[in-house]
């Protein structure tokens, strides 16, 4: 029993907080337009999703939203146009543990940047819009989350004014973002025109009516629908072939928000890809409607979006454009959980759910670590990176458990949940998917180990002065480093949490 | 005596601190090591000396301590999961065998004051933890409960080995002898490991004792007369005996795979008394001994082990006759022991074979370290041909010697006589019945007389006739560690016989069979492991000649005569002032048995002339077609990722277009596969 009855919108918390927090700096910056207090920016942004990542975490404990008898079941608000279970919760909680990240690592590498309130209430707002897509129950509301998470990012992306690359990158990520949100809510049309509702559950009431009276006539209008919803998803997870934003955007972006975008963001874009299809969509009706299984779409995706990832990744010279791919390709290993979806067990999604949770510390800390290079200025390509072991050990070893981890090497985190896909895999037959697994990570060791030996094993360059040590970047570090090595021993509860979410949602 | 098996598992580590404290602080030690090494092996003696009494009054322990892993598989029995444990088995033999053990390890130990630390070796502290970690091993061994755990232990003392053998490992020789014991050795435990798998996977259980013991298992499969992997149950017990006895070959130097035991003489003579001749040369016997009730219920392999047994016993003994090593000739004399006590095994003379490895480990255990002690009186040196005339010099060395030599020749009254003739008797009875048997019995009857001769030449050029070179006329003193070990050893060499007098019990019937009793149970053993119960498993039967007096007289007599009249020709050969030699007059015959048999030549040849080719057939398919194939898919993906990085062209308008295809080609194929196009 709860100790404190909260009413019904408070399950909103944790996107509450991450809002308000956003409107604090707003304000903040309308009172002191021209600080750069870092501090004070920085610490309210962190705080907030720390609170909010507290929350989050709480609830998920206290089993708000959790199915069965001592739970009280999803939280639908707004007439099912929201809803809090524990899918929302453990992608809120991913949100919010990279926005710290982010926040914390920010902190140094925006010394010196003119605006600093704007860049904070932007990430908060971005994430506020993630946190709103993993409860957006409703096509309407899913929109207007990926449209809040998505309009901050462009500008983010963009925000170092001075530097070519980041304004071109921020432009190239507007325009595709722009021609996939157009596709996307053509998709939405087209259901809603197919079906009558935007409203998730309704829609499913709708297709298995349809299905069972054998009276539906917009099998085809249905079908290009949901296509077209997958290709609005594929841009947020940044899957083939709506991925050629990511690399370009993912280098001229501050490193930071490259780590942000290619963590949270992705995370975002899967949940609302696995709600709508395990609630919106059910398997066995809407095949019956559409003629074909729409798991085909998400092998299809999943094995392109891999190779694809994987393969481009390999000859990079850049670091950041390296990890870009590596992000693409770690998307691929995540849809395994879409495509998985036809055995009807939740082993697979509740995987998939555990590597984006693993991905969000891993990731971010590879990318954190090319922050950090970039504030010590010593280059991007593999060379510039020659030696960093000697100067820098610390930040180095962390780069060493990024690296392994997202290669999936056991002990660490990255390896359990590859693990967990590939038996999922197998589990529902996707021979061939699982092969495509197990071929890209062994490539991946390739490129990853490329980085390692780099920092550790190649002599620097030249005489290269000391470097310094930004406790904020450091800290983020360190800390998405322990987290991926001790997510392992942590992983008994977060397979339990992944996988009651998973079996709740496909129940 | 309640609780005194609660200590039992400090008999092992005793020794295993003594060996961690050798390692970490020998060097700081004021006997680099030997003062912690003889109180553990001291305390493991008197534990194990308890446990001895704690058996005679009838208790017995049988206890799992740990459960390392455990498994949900079938066994083919039907068996379901499995559990991989360390636990103890304190019964008769084991008692028997933990007392052997300690003590010889304690004497060894205390010899080693004498002949290594006097002689002021380097690497002191290495040579003490070799040791500790050996005796350590071996007695976890001795009392390990479940075949797998044997196993481990078994590996243990063969690193032990290895280790000790090349402790002088800036010579040439040592660390080559090293290698060659480790590698023989593993050659035979290679069989053995997959016997543990297969005897694992049929039964579900690696215990010896108890009704959950896969020779209870195997009993009972058999009795159902079912199939196992495809074979009849009998046969797959055969199989799989064989595949543990692959192990028990190498371990206990039988042929073919003895060739390693001479060359690892090169160790120190303490570590060859200890290791080499009493007690890691033993675990092989030991093993079968161990399961002996698995064995017996396949008369093809404990023929198998017999024949095996005698062909040894006789082989290694003619070659014992022709080296002028001392060290050498005790090496060949060693083999053809085991040989003895393989032969009693396979006929189904449990006690016989038993018997025979207690007053071996004891007779053999003196002999060596009273070549040790000789090799002090030389200055080091172990050519029979420069000795001679030590027997007035030396006399404790003398005298214990030959009370060793004596048993060894099997000289009626002393130990190593009742042993091997009870050993012999045995076999005859048996061989009466089964020509195979009777083939290895003359065998074994045969070696007889070569061991007294090869045993008295060795007595005789050592000890007898005048001086061959200075330091033969001027010895080195020895202390009063070295003799004291070796008067031990030798009370024991004469008395240790009067254990199990069956000769004199068949003859008057007088009871004086105690080692029989002892194994049979009559004070307290474990039930199904007794003498008794294996008995029953034997498919032998046995003849007599006669009477079974009569046949008791031929069989002794037969055995002392030829002992005797080897040990004759070996006095009138060279019990003389100035004895010569007498190889040249044994012409082709000499240098085939000088050469060993060729044994070493054809095993080099197979490695070099079969492994090696093939090894590098391997190796030239591994180099060009799997790595071809790696480092083709390597180049092929790098080309690969190449061509797709152009994809991206830095241009957003193409960006689009491809965005846009990408979608439709999805479109297509899905629409296809939907027929939303119909």
């Amino acid at each position: 029993m709860a100790v404190v009855e909260l009413p019904e919108w408070a399950a909103l918390a944790p996107v509450l907080i991450l809002a308000g927090t956003a409107l604090a700096l707003f304000v903040f910056d309308s009172i002191n337009p021209r600080s750069t207090n870092r501090t004070v920016l920085a610490g309210t942004a962190a705080i907030g999703s720390l609170v909010a990542l507290g929350v989050a975490v709480w609830f998920t404990v206290a089993g708000v939203g959790a199915s069965g008898l001592e739970g009280f079941g999803a939280i639908e608000l707004f007439d099912g146009q929201l809803v809090v279970d524990q899918m929302a919760l453990y992608f809120m909680i991913i949100v919010a543990v990279v926005t710290a990240l982010v926040s914390v690592a920010s902190y140094d590498y925006m010394e010196g940047h003119t605006y600093q309130a704007e860049y904070y209430s932007l990430v908060m707002l971005a994430a506020t819009g993630m946190a709103t897509m993993a409860a957006a129950n409703s096509l309407v509301t899913i929109l207007i989350a990926l449209e809040l998470a998505s309009l901050p990012s462009y500008a983010l992306v963009a925000i170092l004014k001075d530097n070519r690359g980041s304004i071109e990158a921020g432009l190239k990520y507007f325009l595709i973002g722009a021609l996939s949100s157009a596709i996307f809510v053509y998709g939405i049309s087209l259901v809603y025109g197919a079906t009558g509702y935007l409203q998730l559950d309704a829609i499913a009431t709708q297709l298995e009516t349809g299905a069972a009276d054998g009276e539906f006539a917009y099998g085809g209008l249905l079908g290009l629908g949901i296509l077209m919803l997958i290709g609005g998803f594929a841009f947020k997870t940044a899957s083939v072939p709506f991925h050629f934003w990511a690399p370009e955007a993912y280098e001229g972006a501050p490193a930071p928000i490259a780590a942000f975008l290619s963590s949270a963001s992705k995370a975002a874009g899967f949940v609302i890809a696995f709600r709508v299809f395990t609630t919106a969509f059910p398997l066995d009706a809407t095949s019956a409607l559409i003629g074909v299984d729409w798991t085909l779409a998400f092998v299809i995706l999943a094995i392109v979006t891999m190779t694809v990832g994987n393969f481009a990744a390999a000859t990079q010279q850049n670091v950041k454009r390296m990890l870009a791919y590596s992000s693409i390709g770690h998307a691929g290993y995540a849809l395994i959980g879409l495509a998985g979806l036809g055995a009807g067990s939740e082993l697979v999604m509740g995987a998939a759910m555990m590597h984006l949770l693993v991905y969000g510390f891993m990731n971010t800390g590879a990318f954190l670590f090319v922050a950090l290079a970039e504030h010590w200025g010593v280059g991007r390509t593999f060379e510039d990176y020659n030696g960093l072991g000697q100067r820098a050990p610390v930040a180095c070893f962390a780069l060493v458990i990024f690296m392994f981890s997202l290669a999936g090497i056991p002990p660490l985190g990255g390896f359990w949940s590859k693990y967990f896909l590939f038996t999922g895999a197998i589990e529902a037959g996707l021979l061939v998917v699982a092969a495509a697994l197990i071929v890209n990570s062994a490539l991946s060791l390739y490129y990853y180990s490329r980085l390692v030996k780099a920092v550790w094993f190649e002599e620097p360059p030249a005489a290269r002065d000391s470097l310094g040590q930004p406790t904020g970047l450091y800290a983020a570090i360190v800390f998405a480093a322990v987290m991926t090595v001790v997510l392992l021993p942590g992983f008994g509860p977060v397979v339990e949490t992944a996988l009651d979410a998973a079996a709740a949602m496909i129940a | 005596m309640e609780g005194v098996f609660d200590f039992a598992p400090a008999i092992a580590v005793f020794p295993l601190v003594a060996f961690v404290i050798a390692l970490a602080f020998g060097k700081h030690l004021p006997k680099k090591g030997a003062i912690p090494g003889i109180l553990a092996t001291g305390g493991s003696l008197l534990l194990s000396a308890l446990m001895l009494v704690a058996v005679s009054s009838g208790e017995v322990y049988h206890e799992t301590l740990y459960e390392w892993a455990a498994g949900d598989a079938t066994s083919a029995t039907g068996v379901e999961g499995i559990a991989f444990t360390f636990g103890i088995l304190i019964d008769p033999l084991a008692a028997l065998m933990l007392v052997i053990v300690s003590l010889v390890a304690f004497l060894v130990h205390v010899f080693s004051l004498g002949y290594m630390n006097a002689e002021g070796e380097t690497g002191l502290p290495r040579y003490y933890a070799g040791l500790g970690l050996f005796t350590f091993s071996m007695l976890a061994f001795v009392y390990a409960d479940n075949l797998l755990m044997a196993f481990m232990f078994f590996e243990l003392v063969g690193l032990c080995s290895f280790l000790l053998i090349g402790f002088w490992f800036r010579t040439k020789s040592a660390p080559s002898a090293a290698k060659k014991a480790f590698l023989v050795t593993r050659f035979g435990d290679y069989f053995f490991l997959i016997g543990v798998v297969a005897i694992a996977a049929t039964f579900g259980t690696l215990q010896f004792a108890g009704d959950e013991s896969f020779v209870a298992a195997a009993q009972t499969a058999i009795d159902d007369g079912g199939t196992l992997f495809g074979f009849d149950a009998q046969t797959w017990v055969t199989i799989t005996g064989l595949l543990v006895l692959g192990g028990v070959l190498g371990k206990s130097a039988q042929f073919p795979l003895h060739t390693w035991l001479p060359d690892a003489m090169e160790g120190p003579t303490t570590v060859s008394a200890l290791i080499h001749a009493a007690t890691m040369v033993a675990a092989g016997v030991y093993l079968v001994a161990r399961m002996f009730g698995y064995y017996a219920l396949s008369p093809t392999t404990l023929a198998i082990i017999a024949f095996v047994g005698g062909f040894t016993a006789l082989f290694a003994a003619t070659m014992g006759v022709v080296k002028d090593d001392i060290k050498q000739v005790l090496a060949y004399s060693t083999i053809s022991q085991y040989g003895y006590m393989m032969l009693g095994l396979g006929v189904g003379g449990y006690v016989a074979g038993v018997f025979h490895l207690m007053n071996h480990a004891f007779f053999k255990a003196l002999l060596f370290l009273g070549a040790g002690s000789v090799i002090v009186l030389m200055h080091h040196e172990q050519d029979m041909w420069k000795m001679g005339g030590l027997k007035d010099k030396a006399p404790v060395t003398y005298y214990t010697f030959l009370a060793g030599a004596l048993a060894l020749a099997g000289i009626i009254p002393f130990s190593g006589f009742w042993s091997k003739d009870e050993i012999l008797y045995d076999a005859f009875i048996v061989g009466l019945e089964e020509p195979v048997i009777m083939a290895a019995y003359a065998m074994g009857l045969a070696a007889v007389f070569f061991t007294g001769f090869y045993t008295f030449r060795m007595v005789f050029l050592t000890f007898h006739g005048e001086p061959r070179s200075e330091a033969a006329e001027d010895p080195h003193p020895v202390g009063w560690s070295i003799k004291a070990p070796l008067i031990v050893l030798g009370v024991l060499a004469v008395v240790a016989g009067a254990a199990n007098l069956a000769p004199v019990y068949k003859l008057t019937g007088l009871e004086l069979t105690f080692l029989e009793s002892w194994l049979d149970g009559e004070y307290g053993a474990i039930e199904g492991l007794t003498y008794g119960a294996y008995g029953e498993l034997l498919a032998y039967e046995t003849g007599v000649v006669g009477t079974e007096q009569l046949t008791v007289m031929i069989a002794a007599g037969l055995s002392l005569l030829l002992a005797f009249s080897g040990a004759g020709v070996a006095w009138k050969l060279y019990n003389v002032p100035e004895p010569v030699v007498y190889r040249d007059r044994l012409g082709r015959v000499g240098d085939v048995i000088e050469a060993n048999y060729y044994q070493d030549e054809y095993q080099v040849w197979l490695a070099e002339g079969v492994t090696l080719p093939l090894a590098r057939a391997a190796d030239r398919f591994d180099q060009t077609a799997i790595d071809g194939a790696v480092d083709g898919v390597s180049t092929a993906s790098l080309f690969g990722s190449d061509r797709l990085k152009r994809i991206q062209t830095g241009i957003v308008t193409n960006y689009a277009a491809l965005l846009v295809t990408g979608f439709i080609v999805l479109l297509l194929v899905l629409g296809y596969a939907g027929g939303w196009f119909l």
